[in-house]
């Protein structure tokens, strides 16, 4: 009997070593499908492809109401409250901080001071576009991943101060040479530019601090400007879209892919250009079949007949049409009117310099550099300047000029006022023009401290709604 | 050891064997009604040699030559001493036991035992009762059947969808967690096409167990159950016994059995029919002043009284109707309309047989469905071989092998799928028959979702959001096909009477292809995209047992290793920008750089295990096992884990003398279940974004994904308590079984969601401890028992509480799942302290003295979000099977219910939004058309606290106003039901012909029945339209929301089954 146990035995003993033994091949857990080293300007080429959004959106070009709902009218009826940050925090900011934080970048893409600054300039906008939409938001403890799961929200006042800082870091840090990947700014010479779009981003904000501190609003005006900001509309951030179908543009796929005549110029855009014989009107938008301007109400709760109406001209939408987010002629509309109100010197004469010169690039950018209507237009008696009506003029072509940039449009909308002729939506129980959006409903369950305690921190008061205001947003 | 050394072992060991034995005795063991019994152990007395009969009955026993007296004994039978004498050939009946008339059960690893000798629950499922009607997934025909099982899948209409089955409740706190399948031994993975609730459902692959082929199954609920299956047998086992060939004579069974079903659609969710599209009750006009009807797709227009209108077709210059004007008519059929008359046929033939050495069962199935929705099919294929031979008589080898194949082109459900839309966007007016020619001869194609200019001119013929419901149908197809082989081959030698040990190596191959066509002209860019999926798991097992029986004393010792390794690859290309040559469906044809994919996912588990059972004068039993997993997915410094379990039973109906007590039983069982991860879990890597194809070179873009890993991940471990009793009285006329259990399952690998805020969405952790506690009942009653008649009936019900004990450090809520439309985002939750998978989403805000809804200074609601809905998880589950006989005729009825467990319905939501819901035009409590203004009596009544002044109010709200911009959009309260249902789901009338019919006939057997599948839902606590029941969530682990179910089918048939 024995001989039988023995070849059993180590059989037995054979498997049990076999299957015991606690080592695997390294290779069988190492995810084969993904890479564990990152290219600092890859990542930031992802983030750049987030650009268009920040723009692109059907909520924010209802806000300062550039465009009417031929149908589905809800979103310029402020039917949505909660808006998600999420996909920009774990998008273009996550990414933008890796590289921040990455200690092997790798040289060869173009100095690493470079590839960190340009991150930096990238996180600042999209966070300054954040703050301006949603206000309090957490930032500096954000994107700690593990570190932090339930970061805390930070002031917009601290948000500000913060991209200040991370502006001045950037500028301070630029050296020669460009770094490789750049979708905005290809070519050489990308740096000079990002440098002069960080100044840029820096003195516009500053800009927005004019009714809650013009104080600190002035000095880090002028420190920007000194820093040397946009002077071309070559400078311009705008994303460029392509022809093809993962590069297209928002509104050649609403259009043109889905067949989606949904969206009219409003009202008030046509009423104000076209008495103007504005030059940008026939880009802005297209005639009716019946060959004629006309702007859409703005917000109506029912279908109108989409032919009857101007939409959205076809310049704008073409599967590769640019999509303008930080331009020159923004630049000289803000130095118009800190000229106006003292930030800078130079007071109405240089407030008009720039304000001709702010039309003039906006006329070139949009029309493709065609001014052949311009000298006309700037004979309208409404459009030349005059010193007591500056800021409304500057708002009201600053308002024309951030056409489809609604979310900006907005803010500077929130900031001055201007233009006055915007109604809310008519017959909507009362709802105003939103001053802010109210944070993602997940936030309400999944960092639920911190959320509350934002709201009841709000500046001005209010609730997690629409009509509560953010800090520069003082009543 | 390697392939030499084994060879050498086993034939040494062969020889050793054969020159032990001296004489052979042979013989059959057959009951009272001279029928072989299978299993019947065969003893030398006072020695140590036995056999057991194979499963005629035969068996052959080598002894030595003192042996004097065989021992025959057998579960259910009382033990016979026979005298050996001169005699070679020993044939004996065994007279039945009633008070040991137990089932053979089948447990984990496939050893066979007596019922009572097991100490947690099980539940064996007869073949018989899962082919009632022909239920095509193996899962699905469980519905009922199973105390504790709760099985959810989608329509017939899916043509093979996925079928979902969880054992007791929710154990997981992610939500997942289904039972592992075993085939004749062999883990066959449930590799899950079906999607989302959006989109096409490819089902699980359960469905390539060929029903017809299932002998029974077992259902293994527990983890003490399924402790030797490991990880992947956490959440309980179906261990699938596949029928074999029977040995002995030279007989062969042949069976053919066919199969014929209608199936028809039904249970329509209820449309008003007064008014037509648009969106104010004002009819559109063209230039030249006629009324018309444009591509809306809402219900909020005129009254639909015959008024002379332009319908949709009159603008296209291709239709014989071209520029003239129709009657605005109600369309009460313009759904029903769109479908057709399904076919079933199934065909199957089975040849069984054996040698006195060996058996064989080939079988091959032919099933072929032509589906309720337009240009859908499905054509299944099976074959089935199992084997075995005894080379020796104690060196056995066998097989089994199976393969399948499925070809299908299939619906698409949920959201703008397969006309699955219709009752959320559509027009009440527009008869869909007009659809039908959905391509005029020029090719232009009819679409309904367009808009004519005021001249009465398509100037752009692309639909907005949905496509002509027939176009989708014939042109936008989902194919897929899958080749699916699994089984097993195995040898087993009896080293001494009481020790065999066997090898096996088993295989589970799937290759999975599936195509999508997108054609010029929809409302989509064309495209086309093709995804090949392979997944190779292989199995390579040792298994050592040892039996003995000393006095009164049982001994049964197992002891295996398994080494287990899966490999799954997929490739997925897309063309992107469209296809440049139309309908050219090739990668190649891709207007832009294509999309393409690899991905490879690989895994390997080691595994030994010991398992030991001790009886005691066939009353008192004790099971214990243990278990080692080796899991490649953990961290290498902690990637392995015991856990053991332990069971035992007590047959106390031994002891009691009670004469109407025939069986009872009391067991009990602890068992502790450890648990891993998929793979590449622990290493963050980064992603692959978009390039962007610049003219100076494309540039590349890489992310950060949105998920972060953890390279500190443990393994998890389930415990479980359980304890019942299994009672059958009166000659077994009776019975019952209970039980209770409570598991807990703890630090479970979930992907947690957490604030975006902190640049992730989810992160790998150990966490939670979510309990489960519930009880098990299952009745079994034969209350007419007769000669003409008899009745047997079967009731299980299960009833569970589930809590959330521990989430995430101090994380309360953990989110699993969310849905948004129209910007409104309802959550499915685990929150601590409740049970699992609570919805919350936008809901009435209310007044909080009196719980009244508050309405705003237009009377409307006010809303708020995250309004808690309550669980999806259901309060208890059953089912009720009846069997009648009576006289040649067998009646089977199986039906199922539920309680409780919420869902959230997207099409009810939407059928109130766009004006079809029936509830959009009721008569108010003037008896007026809510539709009607106000002013004339008409609007809808509401009733609430006033925002404004704190006090009631009673008023009449616009009804479109009140539908489409309130309820419909923002108060989920409305549109979250409750899933309960009791549904008839299986119904079958058979007559088996007379056997002296078919003296002169080659048939032994003939039966054909009458079958009705999914007859009727008898009641459901949620309005009608949707099917509870049918809730089709794809492959999601949970079944929470529905976005357009497919219409609920219902099958009407003849089986016919002849056995030769």
């Amino acid at each position: 009997m024995k001989n039988i146990y023995k070849p059993l035995f180590y059989c037995l003993i054979g498997s049990f070593v076999l299957s015991s033994c606690t080592k695997f091949k390294d290779s069988i857990n190492t995810d084969p499908n993904s890479p564990t080293k990152a290219s600092g300007t890859q990542l930031i080429a992802n983030a750049e492809q987030f650009l268009p959004g920040l723009s692109s959106s059907p909520y924010g070009v209802h806000y300062p109401q550039y465009l009417s709902n031929t149908s589905f009218p809800d979103n310029s009826r402020y039917v949505t409250t909660n808006f998600n940050f999420y996909g920009l925090y774990e998008g273009p900011l996550m990414n933008l901080q890796n590289v921040i934080d990455n200690t092997a970048l790798d040289a060869s893409e173009g100095p690493i001071t470079n590839q960190i600054a340009v991150a930096k300039i990238l996180k600042a906008y999209f966070m300054w576009h954040a703050t301006d939409r949603w206000g309090p938001l957490p930032y500096s403890e954000a994107w700690k991943g593990s570190g932090n799961f339930t970061p805390k929200y930070d002031t917009q006042q601290a948000i500000y101060n913060s991209l200040f800082t991370l502006l001045d870091e950037a500028n301070a840090s630029i050296t020669a040479g460009d770094i490789k990947n750049d979708i905005v700014y290809p070519g050489t010479g990308n740096v000079a530019k990002w440098k002069k779009l960080g100044n840029t981003i820096h003195m516009l904000m500053a800009l927005r601090l004019s009714k809650v501190d013009p104080a600190k609003g002035t000095s880090e005006f002028n420190k920007a400007l000194a820093n040397g900001i946009m002077n071309a509309n070559t400078d311009n951030l705008a994303y460029p879209h392509l022809a093809v179908t993962a590069q297209e543009n928002y509104w050649y796929n609403s259009f043109t892919v889905l067949s989606r005549n949904w969206f009219a110029v409003s009202k008030p855009v046509v009423d104000f250009m076209l008495p103007l014989n504005d030059p940008r009107l026939p880009i802005f938008a297209n005639k009716n079949t019946a060959g004629n301007y006309v702007g859409l109400d703005y917000g109506l709760s029912t279908t109108v007949t989409p032919g009857n109406y101007s939409l959205l001209g076809n310049a704008i939408r073409q599967q590769n049409s640019p999509v303008y987010l930080v331009t020159y002629a923004q630049a000289l509309f803000g130095l118009a009117e800190a000229a106006k109100i003292g930030w800078i010197a130079g007071s109405d004469a240089t407030a008009k310099t720039n304000y001709d010169l702010g039309i003039e690039q906006s006329v070139r950018q949009w029309n493709n550099n065609d001014i052949s209507a311009l000298a006309a237009y700037k004979l309208n008696a409404s459009v030349v300047y005059n010193p007591a009506t500056a800021l409304q003029q500057i708002g009201n072509q600053r308002w024309v000029h951030l056409f489809m940039h609604g979310y900006e449009g907005w803010a500077e909308w929130r900031r001055t006022g201007f233009p006055t002729f915007l109604a809310p939506a008519p017959n909507n129980n009362g709802k105003q023009i939103p001053r802010r959006e109210g944070y993602p409903t997940q936030e309400i369950n999944i960092n639920s401290a911190n959320y509350n305690a934002a709201v009841a921190a709000f500046p001005y008061g209010g609730s997690d709604n629409l009509d509560a205001r953010v800090w520069w947003d003082k009543p | 050891m390697n392939r030499k050394s084994l060879l050498i072992l086993l034939g040494i060991l062969t020889c050793y064997a054969v020159s032990y034995a001296q004489t052979t005795i042979k013989g059959k063991v057959t009951d009272e009604n001279s029928i072989g019994i299978p299993g019947v152990s065969v003893l030398v007395k006072g020695g140590t040699v036995g056999a057991s009969t194979s499963g005629d009955g035969t068996y052959s026993i080598a002894i030595p030559a003192s042996s004097t007296t065989l021992i025959f004994t057998s579960v259910g039978f009382t033990s016979q001493e026979v005298a050996i004498g001169a005699q070679s050939i020993i044939n004996v009946q065994l007279v039945s036991d009633a008070k040991n008339l137990t089932e053979v059960v089948v447990t984990a690893l496939g050893i066979k035992r007596s019922e009572k000798s097991i100490g947690y629950a099980t539940q064996n499922i007869g073949g018989d009762n899962l082919t009632l009607t022909k239920e095509n997934n193996v899962i699905g025909s469980l519905a009922g059947k199973v105390a504790g099982a709760q099985v959810t899948g989608s329509s017939g209409a899916s043509l093979g969808g996925t079928q979902k089955i969880k054992l007791r409740s929710v154990n997981s706190i992610g939500g997942g967690g289904a039972p592992l399948m075993v085939i004749d031994g062999t883990p066959v993975i449930d590799y899950n096409f079906g999607g989302t609730e959006n989109g096409v459902d490819y089902g699980n692959t359960s469905q390539d167990i060929n029903p017809d082929d299932v002998e029974s199954i077992n259902v293994l609920k527990g983890p003490a159950a399924s402790a030797l299956y490991g990880i992947r047998g956490q959440y309980g086992v179906l261990l699938i016994t596949t029928k074999k060939g029977s040995r002995g004579g030279k007989k062969v069974d042949i069976t053919v059995s066919s199969a014929y079903t209608i199936d028809k659609v039904g249970n329509f969710l209820p449309l008003q029919n007064i008014y037509g599209v648009g969106n104010s009750q004002v009819f559109s006009k063209l230039t030249n002043g006629q009324n018309f009807v444009n591509g809306n797709d809402e219900s909020w227009g005129p009254k639909m009284d015959g008024t002379l209108i332009r319908k949709i077709n009159s603008f296209y210059p291709q239709d014989p109707e071209f520029g003239l004007l129709s009657t605005f008519d109600p369309q009460p059929n313009n759904i029903k309309d769109y479908f057709e008359t399904g076919q079933n046929i199934n065909n199957g033939i089975s040849v069984a047989g054996g040698s006195e050495n060996s058996d064989y069962r080939l079988s091959y199935t032919n099933a072929y469905t032509k589906g309720t929705y337009p240009n859908t099919w499905l054509k299944r294929n099976n074959f089935s071989l199992s084997s075995s031979l005894d080379i020796t008589n104690k060196f056995k080898v066998g097989v089994n092998a199976n393969y399948a194949n499925n070809s299908g082109q299939r619906p698409t459900q949920g959201y703008q799928g397969s006309f699955t839309g219709a009752v959320q966007w559509f027009q009440r007016n527009l008869d869909v028959n007009t659809l039908r020619n959905y391509r005029y001869a020029d090719g232009t194609i009819l679409n309904w979702n367009v808009n004519p200019n005021a001249a009465g001119v398509i100037t752009s013929n692309k639909p907005s959001d949905w496509n002509n419901p027939f176009f989708d149908a014939y042109e936008v197809l989902n194919n897929d096909d899958r080749n699916h082989l699994f089984g097993d081959i195995n040898a087993s030698y009896q080293l001494l009477p009481e020790l065999k040990i066997s090898g096996f190596v088993r295989s589970d191959i799937l290759i999975q292809n599936v195509t999508h066509k997108e054609p010029l002209g929809g409302r989509n860019l064309d495209n086309y995209n093709v995804l090949k999926a392979q997944g190779t798991d292989n199995n390579y097992e040792f298994l050592a047992q040892y039996n003995k029986n000393i006095q009164d004393f049982s001994i049964n010792i197992n002891a295996g290793a398994n080494l287990y390794t899966n490999k799954y690859t997929q490739t997925f290309q897309s063309t992107v920008g469209g296809l440049s040559s139309p309908n050219t469906y090739t990668i190649a044809a891709s207007v832009d750089r294509p999309t393409s994919t690899s991905y490879l996912r690989q895994k390997q588990i080691r595994s030994v295990y010991a398992m030991g059972s001790f009886g005691f004068k066939d009353t008192y039993f004790l099971d214990a096992s243990i278990r080692n997993d080796i899991s490649s997915a953990l961290p290498k410094d902690n990637n392995s884990y015991w856990y053991p379990s332990v069971s035992g039973s007590f047959v106390f109906s031994n002891l009691v003398k009670w004469k109407h007590l025939s069986f009872g039983k009391l067991r009990a069982s602890y068992a502790i279940a450890g648990s891993d991860l998929s793979p590449f879990q622990i290493v963050n890597t980064y992603g692959f974004g978009s390039p962007y194809p610049a003219t100076s070179g494309t540039i590349s873009s890489m992310v950060v994904p949105d998920g972060l890993k953890n390279p500190g991940i443990e393994p998890s471990f389930a415990n479980s308590f359980e304890a019942g009793i299994d009672l059958r009285f009166l000659n077994n006329r009776l019975g019952a079984a209970f039980t209770y259990y409570n598991q807990e399952n703890k630090n479970q690998v979930i992907n947690l969601s957490v604030s975006g805020a902190s640049g992730y969405d989810s992160y790998v952790v150990n966490a939670g401890l979510i309990a489960n506690r519930g009880i098990e009942l299952t009745l079994t009653g034969t209350p007419v028992k007769s000669k003409l008649f008899s009745w047997d009936i079967t009731v299980n019900y299960a009833k569970n509480k589930n809590q959330i004990k521990e989430l995430y450090q101090d994380l309360k809520v953990y989110q699993l799942d969310l849905n948004t439309y129209s910007s409104q985002t309802i959550f499915l939750n685990s929150t601590l302290n409740q049970s699992f998978g609570n919805l919350v989403g936008p809901g009435y805000k209310r007044d909080p003295a009196t719980g009244e809804k508050l309405l705003g200074a237009d009377n409307l609601p006010i809303s708020v979000n995250n309004v808690d809905f309550g669980s999806v998880v259901p309060n208890y589950t059953g089912g009720i099977l009846n069997n009648f006989r009576i006289w040649k005729f067998d009646l089977a009825a199986a039906l199922s219910f539920q309680s409780g467990g919420k869902f959230f319905s997207w099409s009810q939501m939407l059928a109130a939004k766009s004006g079809q819901s029936e509830i959009t035009a009721a008569l108010n409590d003037k008896g007026i058309n809510v539709r009607e203004p106000i002013a004339n009596g008409g609007g809808v009544k509401v009733s609430g606290i006033s925002s404004v002044t704190g006090l009631p109010v009673e008023a009449y709200v616009d009804a479109r106003t009140y539908y489409r911009t309130n309820l419909g959009t923002k108060f989920y309260d409305e549109w979250v039901y409750d899933a309960s249902y009791i549904k008839l789901r299986e119904l079958s009338l058979g007559y088996s012909f007379d056997a002296s019919l078919l003296a002169k006939t080659p048939f032994k057997a003939i039966k054909l029945s009458a079958v009705v599948r999914n007859p009727v839902m008898i009641w459901q606590k949620a309005p009608k339209g949707v099917d509870p029941s049918e809730l089709s969530s794809g492959s999601s682990s949970i079944s929470w929301i529905e976005k357009g179910e497919l219409q609920t089918v219902r099958s009407y048939g003849l089986t016919l089954n002849l056995k030769f």
